[in-house]
Order: C-alpha cells, then sequence, then structure tokens
C-alpha cells in the first residue's frame, strides 16, 4: 500500500503544478503554425516538370513548370495536380534538397489530380496524414506549404472562407465541397497540401480566383475526402473510374414542358441512349420526335428524370451529382416522368464510364 | 503515516482519473482547434446570418434610357435591423435600377434605397423582411480598435457568394482621396478584400461590427492586401435616426414640451403682472 500511494502523491502535486508554460514569447497560434510547418514540411515536395511552350512567332521551346505535391503513403506515392505534370520527364525535389525522377502512375482530369511515384527508401519519407473533409467550419484555420513561382518552400497561413462551392474542371466535371481560403495560394502551390491545425490535410490546393494571376486572398482547394478515393484508385488501377448512365441528358425548362405536354416543369429530359449503355438496358426511353424550341431542334419524347435514389432533382447537374456519389456497379433508382404523362420508378444497373482513348497526355 | 493522513489518501485516489482527464483535455486540445481558431469560427457564426449578398442592374450613366439592363454589380450589405434595413455603400447602388438583396437563408428580396450619404460613401436601404425578420448585426466600437487587432472581413467577392477572410488592423484614422472625394478616417486591413466585398463587414472576434469594407488601394483592381473599411463609429452618426430612431425623437419630444413650460411659465408670470395692475401702480 505505501509503494502504491507515494507514486500518486507525486501525482497529486504533478497535477497541481501542471500549468501550459506561457512563458514563451510566442503565441499559441504562432507556435502551432511553427510545429505544423516543421512537422510537415518535409512531407512537401517540388515537382518540376518540363513543358512545352511558344513564344511570339509560335516557335516552341521546353520551359519548366513547377508545382508542389504531398507524399500520402510510405511507398513513394505523391499526390498533386493534374495540371502540374507536364508531357516530360517529373523531377520531384524533397525538402532536403535530394531530387528523384518521378513516374506519372495516373492522373483524373475530371478532379484535375494525379499521382507521382518516386523510389525513395521509405525512411526519408514523411508522410502528410489525410484528415476529414466533412466537417469543416468557416473560420478555421487552413495552412498551404508550397512552392509559389518556383521560390523555394513556403508557409501561408489563412482561415476557411467557404465550403460548399462548386468547381467546374477541365474538362466540364463537377467537382463538389471545394474549399475556398484565403491563404495566400499562387502558381506553383498547385498540388501542395491544405492543412488544418491539427496538421491533416483537408484539401489539395489546386486554382484561384484572380484577375490578375497572383494571390488576390481567393484559393480553392479540392477537398481531401474527394483526393483520397481518388488517389486509392489511381494507384490501384492508374485510372479512376467515373459512373456512367450512358444517356445524354438536358434541362427542362418550364416553357419546354409546356410546349412538349409534360405534368412536370423541371428536370432531366432523356435526348439519346448510348446503345448497349446502362440506361437503354434499364428501359429508358430516349427521344423518338423532334421538337423545336425557338432556333433549336430537340429530340423529345423520351423520359425526364425527376428523382434519383428517391431525391428531388430539378436539373441535370443535379442528377449527375446523385449519380456520381455512386460507384460503378451499384443500382440506382431513377424517378421519372414518360412522356404520356405516367411517372415510373426505373432500376439501373451504373456502369462505367468508357475511357477515352488518350493520345499521350494534355 | 499515511494512513494517519485521511485527506492526502483520498486525494490520491482522486489522482489518477484527474491525471487522465487532464491528458485528454490537453489532446483534445492539440486535436481539435486553436483558441484563435475557435474565436474565429464563433465570431463567422455569430455574424453571417447578418451580412447578404446585393446584386444591382445599372443603366449606363448618360443613356436616357435603359431598355436592357445593361451592367451587372455585386456588393454586399449588412443588416442593421431585424425589420430589414440594410446597410451598404453607396457605390454599391449608386445608379441602380433593380436592387436585389440575396440573404444567407437564401430569400431573394427587392430593396430600395432609404438613405444615401455620398460623402463617406454610404447608403441606407430596405427590404421588406415579412414573415421571416433578419438577424442585425451587433455594432462594436471602431475607435476602441487596436492596431495589430485580429478582424473579419464578410462579403461577396466577384460576386462568388459569401466568404470570409482574415487579417488584422494596419491602420487606423486614414484618409484617401478618391475622385476629388476625401474619404476619411477609414480602417485599414490586410484581410482580403476585392470587388464585391463592398458594403460587407469587417468585424472583431466578438462578432461585432466594426467597419463596412469600403475601398482597396491596388495597382490590379483586387486585392494586394491593402483594403480600408468605414468605421462602425461613422455609420452610428449618419443613420442613428434609421437605425433607433426612439432617442432623438425623445429628446426632441422632451425638449419641445420644456421649451412649451419655459416659455408658458415666463409669459404667464408677465401676463399676471400685467393684468394684475399692482406692479404698475
Amino acid at each position: 500500500m505505501r509503494h502504491m500511494r507515494i507514486p500518486s502523491l507525486m501525482l497529486v502535486l504533478l497535477c497541481l503544478t501542471w500549468a501550459p508554460s506561457g512563458a514563451s514569447a510566442l503565441t499559441d497560434e504562432e507556435m502551432n503554425n511553427i510545429e505544423l510547418y516543421s512537422r510537415l514540411d518535409p512531407g512537401v515536395v517540388k515537382i518540376t516538370s518540363r513543358i512545352i511552350e511558344h513564344d511570339l512567332l509560335m516557335k516552341a521551346f521546353p520551359a519548366e513548370g513547377t508545382g508542389s505535391g504531398s507524399i500520402i503513403d510510405s511507398r513513394g506515392y505523391i499526390l498533386t495536380n493534374k495540371h502540374v505534370i507536364g508531357t516530360d520527364k517529373l523531377r520531384v525535389t524533397l525538402a532536403n534538397g535530394k531530387k528523384f525522377e518521378g513516374k506519372l502512375v495516373g492522373s483524373d482530369p475530371g478532379s484535375d489530380l494525379a499521382v507521382v511515384k518516386i523510389e525513395v527508401p521509405d525512411e526519408e519519407l514523411t508522410v502528410i496524414p489525410m484528415g476529414d473533409s466533412a466537417n469543416l467550419k468557416v473560420g478555421q484555420k487552413a495552412l498551404s506549404i508550397g512552392d509559389p513561382f518556383g521560390l523555394g518552400k513556403s508557409l501561408s497561413v489563412g482561415v476557411i472562407s467557404s465550403v460548399g462551392r462548386t468547381m467546374k474542371a477541365a474538362n466540364g466535371f463537377l467537382v463538389e465541397n471545394v474549399i475556398q481560403t484565403d491563404a495566400s495560394i499562387n502558381p506553383g502551390n498547385s498540388g501542395g497540401p491544405l492543412i488544418d491545425s491539427s496538421g491533416k490535410m483537408i484539401g489539395i490546393t489546386t486554382a484561384i480566383f484572380s484577375p490578375t494571376g497572383a494571390s488576390v486572398g481567393i484559393g480553392f482547394a479540392i477537398p481531401v475526402n474527394l483526393a483520397r478515393k481518388v488517389a486509392a484508385e489511381l494507384i490501384q488501377k492508374g485510372y479512376y473510374s467515373y459512373t456512367w448512365l450512358g444517356a445524354t441528358l438536358i434541362n427542362l425548362f418550364p416553357e419546354f414542358a409546356q410546349t412538349l405536354k409534360l405534368p412536370v416543369t423541371s428536370g432531366a429530359l432523356v435526348v439519346e441512349t448510348v446503345h448497349g449503355g446502362p440506361a437503354e438496358k434499364a428501359g429508358l426511353k430516349s427521344g423518338s420526335g423532334e421538337g423545336r424550341i425557338g432556333k433549336g431542334v430537340v429530340m423529345t419524347g423520351g423520359d425526364v428524370i425527376v428523382s434519383v435514389n428517391g431525391v428531388q432533382v430539378s436539373d441535370v447537374d443535379g442528377a449527375l451529382r446523385e449519380i456520381h456519389r455512386l460507384r460503378p456497379g451499384d443500382s440506382v433508382r431513377l424517378g421519372i416522368v414518360r412522356s404520356d404523362g405516367t411517372s415510373k420508378i426505373v432500376a439501373v444497373t451504373l456502369g462505367e464510364r468508357p475511357r477515352q482513348i488518350t493520345t499521350g497526355q494534355q | 503515516m499515511l494512513r494517519r493522513l485521511p485527506f492526502f489518501s483520498k486525494f490520491s485516489r482522486l489522482a489518477l482519473p484527474i491525471l487522465f482527464i487532464r491528458i485528454g483535455l490537453a489532446q483534445t486540445y492539440a486535436l481539435a482547434f486553436t483558441a484563435q481558431e475557435m474565436a474565429t469560427m464563433r465570431a463567422y457564426e455569430s455574424v453571417a446570418p447578418s451580412v447578404v449578398n446585393i446584386s444591382t442592374h445599372q443603366c449606363k450613366p448618360g443613356y436616357y434610357f435603359c431598355a436592357v439592363p445593361s451592367m451587372k454589380g455585386a456588393g454586399s450589405g449588412v443588416v442593421l435591423r431585424r425589420d430589414g434595413l440594410i446597410i451598404t455603400n453607396y457605390h454599391v447602388v449608386y445608379g441602380a435600377r433593380d436592387i436585389e438583396v440575396t440573404l444567407p437563408d437564401g430569400r431573394r428580396l427587392e430593396a430600395r434605397v432609404v438613405a444615401s450619404d455620398p460623402d463617406y460613401d454610404l447608403a441606407v436601404i430596405k427590404v421588406h423582411a415579412g414573415s421571416g425578420p433578419l438577424k442585425a448585426i451587433r455594432l462594436g466600437d471602431s475607435d476602441a480598435l487596436k492596431i495589430g487587432q485580429r478582424v473579419l472581413a464578410l462579403g461577396n467577392p466577384f460576386g462568388l457568394g459569401e466568404t470570409l477572410t482574415a487579417g488584422v488592423v494596419s491602420m487606423t484614422r486614414r484618409s484617401l482621396k478618391d475622385k476629388g472625394k476625401v474619404l476619411k478616417d477609414l480602417i485599414q486591413t490586410d484581410a482580403a478584400i476585392n470587388p464585391g466585398n463592398s458594403g460587407g463587414a469587417l468585424v472583431d472576434l466578438q462578432g461585432r461590427l466594426v467597419g463596412i469594407c469600403t475601398a482597396i488601394l491596388s495597382p490590379t483592381g483586387a486585392s494586394v492586401r491593402i483594403g480600408f473599411a468605414t468605421p462602425v463609429n461613422r455609420i452610428k452618426e449618419v443613420a442613428p435616426g434609421l437605425m433607433n430612431p426612439w432617442p432623438r425623437t425623445a429628446g426632441l419630444v422632451v425638449f419641445i414640451l420644456l421649451a412649451f413650460l419655459v416659455l408658458r411659465f415666463v409669459f404667464d408670470k408677465r401676463f399676471r403682472a400685467v393684468r394684475s395692475g399692482k406692479a404698475l401702480h
């Protein structure tokens, strides 16, 4: 008993005297920033790739483009932006200055993400842990580590300005729940991590809104919850598979619906289905007649999708948003309205979007 | 020995749980947010319902008829009163044909200009709140602002939608010359302020309005982290009757009453003296 109690008495004293050391000249906020940077900086790499640019006389000349990337796996996988990856060789520079040859594992234009691999013993790699981008709060801190303008490793600190914005990727795909921040993000920061105050990656800095080309305090990051899914598939398969309905949809406007004498005024009108695609297999009807709306001619008589898995949708984006939440092979219940006015629920087994044959990377 | 000291033994039994709780607390703090983040998030949550987006259709100056609403402008505004009184910049609503206010809850309402003060680039607009009253912002004291103090800007930059940016007070009592006008007593901040932030709120970490984002100094037209805000104390001066009509009206009523009573007293005395005739003899 005695032996037990003396240490516990010491614990009491320890508890009573254990106060946070506030004698430091730095504020908690500063300490937090410093700690995060020193811990995570080794996990951020600089990616240099040769891109072909054209001079005034349209003569091609090679130029170097730089971007950033984060090490996401101890096997040497690096997550970055697709637009950082040029046409030529990749050179990856670690924080300690060592340079490695990088190999492109896969890229996804729909989310502007790419994964690069370097062959490095794992003791040299610092992995940046991925966090959760679902419960971000406007006002919480966001840190961006990257290589703006190729200057060298830089930290910039800001807050999350908004969450839930939708951004259009280069190929017209919508990226949802994009994170907006006022941390300075400049060309060269692309592909770098956006980090929260606990040192977890919450996004991949991807784009800025700026009339000048440099930061005006409006930067965007792809949410890590999407990046995690994409990166896992890129590593596994080399590409990210998208769910595919196999139908061409257009928005149904009220005037349009009136002309066609449809009982609904909004939704996604099926104008065409791909032969042998999931939509056709499930019995979705495409347009057969020709309708004239103003000066345009539209295939009419097809089904109107008004709900997806019980969620009401009012336009094409809404329908695709719901469909893209699912994975290829999943079954989806589409609420449709036929051209004769009857409503129906159709179960469609979603397919995988056929990959376009890419002639070189672009 | 220890057995004779029941206090210690009892306490030592508590010690371990206390220790665990302390470690637990320390860890939750480390994993969650810093104090500054907490303050920022709390301030944003309390202020966000009071900041609105304003979009305007303007006729191009010089055209007599405005068949096509040509220029579309975006700005921000801050709710001063629950019934729909909103303060914004004069230049946001200047020359506007239609003013549409988008509330944070998504409602779109028509607004009309109630009062404006071009000298200080301020305007007060009114929407009909109807059944759902708005949330008025709390007003702070812009004279108490300290340089280096953290401030938050809420607005609608480039018409993107509601956006929070953070910075510090870079300087107070700045004067700016703009097209022959002089804007006095401005607050300068390094929070990113862009076109569209005009009329938006500049708040302190307690969520109190300290200024209205008004201007930026920039060679590019977008933020280079030199933004200016009209101090809230100026707003208090400009629109006291609009924000809170009671004190001024009450003061006036009391003054008139007093004046009336004093006058009556004075005149009564003289008339009485005249009428009685005693004083004249």
